[in-house]
């Protein structure tokens, strides 16, 4: 389970997880994804291209952080492998009709930083 | 601790299908749900279980014995919990089943109603995520209380190409 993070520019970060958002996976990075998702950057994109599985509890911690974002006038999106358990997790629970995913990084930065 | 199979050779029945089923305790902690969730898959996949398929039941899985462990209460987290997978296949298709069975307070998850999915960021809240993620992903949902414990059945089927 990792969690790391690059800022592009002054207004966006991108967080990059990998590993299991399931009750371990989650409650090992989930303060620290509240944290950097804080930071007061435009935009959040939260890359989960190398996660492998997503669990409502990792569900509940995205929309946590999309909640802070969107608090702060600033907008979160996220970066998904289309064909992935990580998608029918998202769709299952209608997330991904609440924070944009996108299939590629370069396509969620446009759309974030809009 | 290694899983135990209840029957390790699938019988043989008239119609040419086979019927098998695996078991596993885990402690009531998160950790041992990750241990769950990789014996699901590997004795899915042993038995024939279509991809896809095991990735709903591991989803169910998790979800099942999440809540067990944050709403079970201290009954829960003092006893083993049980996991029985069990197979049937034949020529036609098949169906895998997961039972979970807990010491923790009586809860039938059929009991919740149904509730429609979110439709904005501030109307979501952070309960009743597993149980839209068990609906969605398990072709059945079952339960019973039986001698002081939850037993909750799920599965999939599936239909050969």
């Amino acid at each position: 389970m990792s969690i790391s993070y690059v800022d592009v520019g002054a207004d966006l970060r991108r967080i990059v997880i990998a590993g299991r958002l399931d009750m371990p996976g989650t409650e090992s990075v989930a303060s620290q994804l509240i944290e950097l998702a804080g930071a007061p950057k435009k935009a959040v994109i939260v890359d989960l291209t190398a996660l492998k599985f997503l669990a409502s509890i990792g569900i509940r911690a995205l929309i946590s952080c999309a909640k802070e974002v969107h608090k702060r006038g600033g907008k979160m999106v996220l970066v998904v492998n289309k064909a992935s358990t990580v998608t029918m997790s998202l769709e299952a629970t209608g997330v991904d009709e609440l924070i944009p995913v996108f299939a590629s990084v370069s396509d969620a930065e446009q759309a974030a930083l809009v | 601790m290694p899983s135990r199979l209840r029957s390790s050779d699938p019988r043989a029945s008239a119609e040419g299908g086979s019927s098998s089923a695996d078991e596993l305790t885990v402690r009531a902690d998160g950790e041992e749900v990750r241990r769950a969730s990789t014996w699901l898959d590997a004795a899915c996949r042993e038995r024939g279980v279509p991809p896809a398929l095991v990735d709903r039941l591991v989803l169910c899985l998790n979800e099942v014995l999440a809540n067990v462990i944050v709403h079970g209460g201290a009954g829960a987290l003092a006893q083993p919990i049980g996991l029985v997978l069990e197979v049937t296949a034949d020529p036609h298709g098949g169906l895998a089943g997961v039972t979970v069975s807990d010491a923790g307070v009586a809860f039938d998850p059929r009991s919740v109603a149904p509730r429609a999915l979110p439709k904005s960021l501030e109307e979501a809240s952070s309960g009743g995520l597993g149980l839209v993620m068990i609906r969605r992903h398990a072709d059945w949902l079952e339960y019973r209380n039986q001698g002081g414990r939850n037993h909750v059945t799920f599965g999939a089927r599936w239909k050969s190409p």
